[in-house]
């Protein structure tokens, strides 16, 4: 029924929302998911002015986990934001935290000397409101697509395409190396499709929404292409699946997504559904180590369990315990801005109490920005889950 | 007992205007409302100020006080009136004889009418039915009946008015066929006393027939009935008009954060026959889809009735066949002086009627001052250092609203109340954004005596919820501010969920039954209101 407006009619006013919300938790500034989404959505279709709180909403999906009714709560606060930002300047802030990709361009020439640059100049980052404490992530040396073209990969007839995204593409290439690892030891070759953008998460958060429309509008030709030929789509960072998946069909009104999105999957998803076929390469070799695992919300709204955790649980001698402990805080971007870094810290704050009392001291999860915030607040190692896959298919031929 | 010139029977719209238009001109008055102040037909409505469009083909004399009196509202009115503008538009149903008839129609009264492409009226308005054929701007507007009414009466009280709601009339006194006073009775206390007064102005609305009977003087009132559904949000931010000849189910009208959908029209044997049905829900939403065809996707809050007051000599004439122009019975011809029933008529000439029958009084009194209701705003603007100082105690999209509800001294009040205690700024109503300090300030008011009272002054309990929240913070906010109609709190529970639920029964499925649900849960589960109240009653 979705037409030109998002229809707030299924809240019941129930207020879960507001018992599941993190940020509300962590701070009175917010108002809570179910004020400044459904409840203030009614208030915006009728009259014009500025909600101060709706800017502490994180994005991070738990307010739409919990709704009993199917209310996209967060996206209702992002179409506001954008909405807000509609005839409003930005601040240099804002654009930096939302155009990672456009920043990692301009460095790629120099990867070394802007790394060099940003931690000499966190003082002046700290004067647009970028935290100086905050985890920032640094620019690899060679981005995946330049590693991954000079890769020789042994060619299969079953293929994949692989959505990099962003922080995989410039800040941790090794995870996409690694994923390319695991298919290849599963008779899959891999597929990377330059025309790729970012999908938006970061522009989206921002009120950036035009723009984040723009990159929609060009991935979801290519993943269309690709699925109407009958390849898989896989992600390794589980906001690009949700945002590809998901958030399109909020956000936009792009015919083709909700096709494709039947095609596209989580890389630890994708190989448990191998597992099940039976088609999925078992030969693994047995890692006796300990590790905490933490799950990303935007894993957990996608609904599909934690396939991270069932996938490693079939390699020997790999002890890998969940810490469910909520959210790490910082949601993308989120925990990165000055004003929010605190708030981003006090909603982690648990998941970090549970990893160091656990004594284990490296922790996987699927996303790239938790495992910023995790090496930061609890000062661990973290790895994603397919490092481990990919280490017990080599230890099992050593 | 108390003395006055004129008495008002009649606290909706007309009854209130008559009351400013006496008071403006310094003739002492009371108004008499046996329930509270919009409480009948005036908050029962979907609330159009017409522009005069849908009468313009069938009665050019209704079209024509209709635009000169939106006119005159937009204008005077602007804190109770929404100057959404309307639209016109012919669906595919409709027939297109009937467009070139009314365009005509309307030309002749001075209703302006712009015809614009559907497709302009799409972007403007896209949840409208893309199959609608033609479509006309008008001015039409949406107006408040609650804040009307309050308005009305805040501004008579600075002209001396008096106002006595829960009053009912038993008895018109009279000595040699003049009026000489009015025997009434307290419905909340019993007290019966009498008003000493030269002259009584019957404003009754449905329930004319009632009051003048009481003279023994007989007033042919039909009450018609008409049932309306409110939506949970804006599906349109224009009024939108269907275009044919007046019918049920043709017109939606934004209002704040709802809509509103009406009417259906039919005959009943009593004014409070206001208890709406889910038949007529079916009806509206049948009719209702050839306007907005996902209709039944958007949530209903509630239904509710109304019964608009049809004056005919002749009693057979019944429903949209009656006349909706209105009538000034003097009863000096049935041998009765001093008394006046003014009957049928429309919300949106209220203030035409009341000039009318306060001309005909003054002329009786000799009172040779003229009418200024046209010409004197209802309340004053409020400044834009008293808006700026609100918007530093009131939520986001909270201080135009609570400004336009309270007037400079009732904001001036509630922002007092929240200097005094800052926890007061927060919402006691999160659906429809009223803060706990503007519950206090309306349950204070001396006409409050029931949370629906302050519910009427405020909007609380009329938005999403419908009550399920802000019950139990309104009673427990009456309760601990110690008023002295707050003692029996399991009274206020009942009083306020049954009112809701009046509204709710006839529309009870989808997230309407979710909602309730969860609503039975807090009150009848948590809080166990039933078995908190006495076996004796229900």
């Amino acid at each position: 029924m979705k037409k030109h407006h998002n229809n707030p009619d299924s809240c019941t006013a129930c207020t879960v929302c507001i018992a599941n919300c993190p940020v509300t938790a962590a701070t009175r500034k917010f108002r809570g998911p179910k004020m400044v989404g459904p409840t203030l959505e009614r208030m915006r279709l009728s009259q014009d002015d500025i909600e101060p709180s709706l800017e502490y909403c994180s994005n991070c999906k738990n307010c739409d986990m919990s709704c009993p009714s199917g209310v996209p709560i967060s996206t209702l606060n992002m179409l506001a934001r954008a909405k807000y930002f509609k005839n409003r300047k930005r601040s240099l802030r804002d654009w930096i935290l939302s155009h990672g990709e456009k920043m990692a361009k301009l460095s790629a020439a120099t990867p070394g000397m802007a790394n060099f640059g940003m931690k000499m100049s966190r003082g002046i980052l700290k004067k647009i409101g970028i935290s100086d404490k905050a985890p920032l992530p640094a620019y690899a040396s060679k981005s995946f697509s330049k590693l991954f073209k000079n890769l020789k990969q042994t060619s299969y007839p079953d293929k994949v395409v692989f959505y990099p995204g962003c922080f995989i593409n410039y800040n941790d290439p090794q995870v996409g190396m690694d994923f390319v690892a695991v298919m290849q030891a599963n008779k899959l070759e891999v597929i990377v499709e330059e025309g790729f953008v970012c999908c938006g998460s970061p522009l989206v958060v921002n009120g950036f929404l035009d723009e984040a429309e723009e990159n929609a509008k060009q991935n979801v030709q290519i993943l269309k292409k690709w699925t109407d030929k009958g390849y898989p789509i896989i992600t390794c960072c589980t906001s690009c699946g949700l945002m590809l998946k998901q958030e399109y069909q909020e956000l936009f009104h792009i015919e083709g997504v909700a096709e494709y999105a039947k095609h596209l999957y989580d890389a630890d998803e994708f190989l448990l559904d191998l597992h099940d076929q039976g088609r999925l390469n078992t030969n693994f070799g047995t890692l006796n180590e300990k590790y905490m695992y933490h799950a990303p919300c935007h894993l957990r709204a996608q609904g599909m369990g934690l396939p991270g955790v069932e996938l490693l649980a079939l390699i020997p001698g790999l002890d890998v315990q969940d810490a469910d402990a909520g959210c790490c805080g910082i949601s993308g971007n989120y925990g990165f801005k000055d004003d929010k870094y605190d708030i981003s810290m006090e909603i982690g704050s648990g998941l970090f109490k549970t990893i160091k009392e656990s004594g284990r001291d490296t922790v996987v999860s699927e996303c790239g920005t938790c495992r910023l915030q995790i090496g930061h607040g609890a000062n661990v190692k973290t790895l994603h889950p397919l490092t481990l896959v990919r280490k017990s298919y080599e230890a099992y031929h050593k | 007992m108390q003395k006055t010139t004129v008495v008002v029977i009649g606290g909706g719209a007309t009854g209130v205007g008559i009351l400013r238009d006496l008071c403006m001109r310094g003739v002492d008055a009371i108004l008499l409302e046996q329930q509270d102040l919009a409480y009948g037909t005036s908050s029962r409505y979907h609330g159009l100020l017409h522009s005069g469009g849908r009468y313009a083909v069938k009665d050019a004399e209704a079209g024509k006080e209709c635009i000169e009196e939106n006119t005159i509202l937009r204008k005077i009115g602007r804190h109770c009136v929404e100057q959404t503008e309307g639209f016109f538009a012919r669906t595919h149903l409709d027939d297109e004889a009937f467009e070139g008839k009314w365009v005509e129609a309307c030309a002749k009264v001075g209703i302006p009418t712009i015809p614009i492409s559907v497709e302009e009226a799409l972007r403007l308005e896209p949840n409208l039915s893309p199959k609608i054929k033609s479509v006309y701007r008008v001015p039409d507007a949406a107006i408040d009946g609650f804040r009307m009414v309050w308005q009305n009466v805040a501004s008579a009280r600075k002209y001396g008015g008096r106002v006595l709601t829960y009053t009912t009339v038993v008895g018109i006194e009279h000595s040699n066929n003049q009026v000489v006073g009015i025997k009434v009775r307290n419905t909340l206390t019993g007290e019966v006393s009498n008003i000493a007064c030269d002259f009584i102005v019957s404003a009754a609305g449905s329930w004319a027939g009632e009051i003048a009977a009481l003279a023994g003087i007989n007033v042919n009132v039909q009450p018609d009935r008409g049932t309306l559904i409110a939506f949970n949000h804006r599906i349109t931010s224009r009024i939108v008009n269907r275009l044919r000849p007046a019918s049920d189910g043709d017109i939606f009208v934004p209002h704040g954060s709802i809509t509103i959908l009406g009417t259906t029209s039919a005959s009943v044997n009593k004014p409070d026959d206001t208890v709406p049905n889910a038949k007529e829900v079916v009806e509206l939403l049948n009719i209702g889809e050839a306007l907005f065809e996902d209709i039944r996707s958007y949530r209903m809050l509630r239904a509710f009735a109304g019964t608009r007051p049809l004056y005919s000599a002749d009693p057979n004439a019944t429903g949209r066949g009656a006349s909706r122009g209105f009538v000034t019975l003097d009863h000096a011809h049935d041998g009765l002086k001093g008394f006046v029933s003014v009957v049928g008529g429309k919300f949106t000439t209220y203030r035409l009627m009341a000039e009318k029958v306060t001309d005909l009084v003054c002329g009786y009194l000799n009172v040779k001052t003229p009418c200024r209701t046209a010409v004197e705003n209802l309340v004053e603007d409020t400044s834009p250092a008293l808006m700026a100082k609100a918007r530093l105690y009131f939520p986001a999209y909270g201080a135009e609203l609570a400004a336009s509800r309270l007037g400079s001294e009732g904001l001036e009040k509630v922002i007092a109340r929240i200097q005094e205690k800052p926890e007061k700024r927060q919402l006691l109503c999160e659906c429809e954004n009223v803060t706990m300090a503007e519950v206090e300030e309306a349950a204070a008011d001396s006409t409050s005596y029931m949370i629906s009272d302050v519910r009427r002054k405020t909007r609380m309990g009329m938005g999403t919820c419908q009550g399920a929240f802000c019950t139990f913070r309104s009673v427990g906010a009456v309760d601990a501010n110690g008023l002295s109609w707050g003692k029996d709190t399991n009274v206020l529970f009942k009083e306020f969920l049954q009112g809701r639920w009046k509204g709710i029964r006839p529309i009870l499925w989808g997230n309407v039954m979710r909602e309730m649900e969860l609503t039975r849960g807090i009150y009848e589960g948590t809080l166990n209101i039933n078995g908190a109240i006495d076996n004796e009653g229900i």
